[in-house]
């Protein structure tokens, strides 16, 4: 394990000893992995908790929300994301994320570089077109989520490279998200399915939308399901569009799998119920004005 | 490679030379002795090995030693003064949740974090937080009760009671009937 000093100490221990090094932040994944074997034992840990103090924000810039990759869930939880109602969907995630102990060492980094269906703040992050700054002593760069998250654990990060953080646009005043999760509990729970959605609306109509399941058509990690958006996209809100969206346009474009756990057709309804639910729930928001 | 940290324990400085890959827990249990802290899952599921850092309830079993440079740790063993009781162990006692007992400090320790935090909980935030700690026995309606009735004693200022007079007032007697 290698305990840096600073970042650009950490970026310059990562790009000599390039692919025997895995960044340590949380631990709740990683030492997961380790342990049950599913990943190859790294040669180094590189310890981000000395980076803490760097790495570790939610702030707004140049209209940016920008959230540091080792800020915990919780330290999320007690800025304005959890108060303001245009960034709902992040209270819906904190309440069904694993148990409360996991969501004080968890970090926003962590889940996205995870890049599985379970990465539920990654799914979060699409419904809000978030992009991730990777650094490396090369210097940086900025990769959108979608982009960033290729499949299954496999993402655009190079070896050398560290997230350093997450950004997305502020939305828009009218505007509002929600998260849905289903499974047989409540908590510490992998979710039969999650999905997270973002709706802006303007005297009735749809401005804007994006819809982000845990899994859709030839993905097997987090993705956007732009077809649903962009037939929603424009037109008046109503029950009988969402009902139209989730019986007839989601099913096209979706594709769920069965495994133990369930069924592809049961995840499939419950996809359309979860974006009924969601989309209504954002509606409401919206019109409440209070999450 | 080993590291050379300081920890502090349950309110005791402690420099210990740790190899890069010991876990918090190991070090609680086989090198302090503190075997209040359980493993369970060894996974972050059960919670039985949480322990405050800082603070803030956190998986022992998913820390890594090296990396608490300067932490302050607390376990059950810390939460009372030698010879004294909390007044959360007292609930506990009193409440008659305990039944196997293993997942019992997991549990206290949230309940102390979760009334450092919150002196008066709400039955909704209780859940919330002792959710994190799962019990084989299902004693988790008691827990929730002991919760309650630990911040009704630390707010009529009980917080450390004598341990022998404990004893001597529960000697014998079948607790809660």
């Amino acid at each position: 394990m290698y305990r840096p000093k600073t970042l650009e100490d950490a970026l310059e221990f990562l790009s000599k000893n390039a692919p025997d090094v895995k960044p340590l932040a949380g631990g709740t994944e990683l030492l997961v992995l380790i342990r049950d074997k599913k990943i190859t034992t790294p040669k180094y840990l590189l310890d981000l908790s000395p980076l803490k103090k760097q790495l570790s924000y939610v702030k707004i810039e140049d209209g940016k929300v920008r959230i540091g990759a080792t800020t915990t869930l919780y330290e999320i939880s007690r800025t304005f994301l959890h108060s303001d109602v245009r960034f709902a969907g992040f209270v819906d995630t904190w309440k069904k994320f694993g148990t409360l102990a996991i969501r004080f060492s968890a970090t926003i980094g962590g889940n996205v570089v995870a890049g599985t269906q379970y990465s539920d703040y990654a799914t979060l992050l699409l419904a809000y077109d978030a992009t991730v700054k990777a650094v490396s002593s090369r210097g940086e760069r900025s990769i959108p989520l979608e982009k960033f998250i290729l499949d299954k654990r496999i993402i655009d990060l190079r070896p050398d490279e560290l997230v350093k953080e997450v950004e997305f646009a502020i939305p828009p005043q009218g505007s509002s998200s929600s998260f849905v999760k289903f499974d047989r509990r409540e908590l510490l729970i992998a979710g039969i399915i999650t999905g997270a959605f973002f709706l802006a609306l303007e005297e009735g109509k749809i401005r804007d939308v994006k819809i982000a399941f845990d899994m859709v058509k030839g993905k097997r990690a987090p993705a956007r399901s732009h077809e649903v958006e962009s037939f929603l996209l424009g037109k008046t809100f109503s029950e009988d569009l969402i009902e139209k969206a989730a019986e007839e346009v989601l099913p096209t474009y979706m594709e769920r799998i069965t495994d133990w756990w369930t069924t592809a057709e049961y995840r499939l309804d419950m996809s359309k119920v979860a974006l009924k639910r969601g989309l209504l729930k954002c509606k409401a928001r919206i019109e409440k004005g209070v999450i | 490679m080993s590291f050379k940290i300081n920890l502090k324990v349950n309110g005791k400085e402690h420099v210990l030379e740790v190899p890069a890959h010991e876990r918090l827990v190991d070090t609680l249990r086989y090198r302090l002795g503190l075997t209040s802290v359980k493993e369970g899952c060894g996974r972050g599921e059960c919670g039985t090995c949480i322990v405050l850092v800082n603070g803030l309830p956190k998986h022992s079993c998913l820390t890594l030693t090296a990396t608490l440079d300067g932490a302050e740790v607390l376990t059950l063993e810390g939460l009372a003064p030698e010879g004294k009781l909390h007044a959360i162990q007292l609930a506990y006692l009193e409440t008659r949740g305990v039944q196997c007992g293993f997942c019992t400090p997991g549990f206290m320790m949230m309940t102390k974090a979760l009334l450092d935090t919150h002196p008066e909980p709400q039955q909704e935030q209780v859940k919330e937080w002792l959710s994190s700690v799962l019990c084989r026995c299902g004693s988790y309606h008691y827990y929730f009760a002991a919760a309650k009735l630990a911040a009704k004693y630390i707010k009529e200022g009980k917080i450390y009671l004598d341990e022998k007079q404990v004893r001597e007032k529960y000697h014998m007697k079948v607790i809660g009937r």
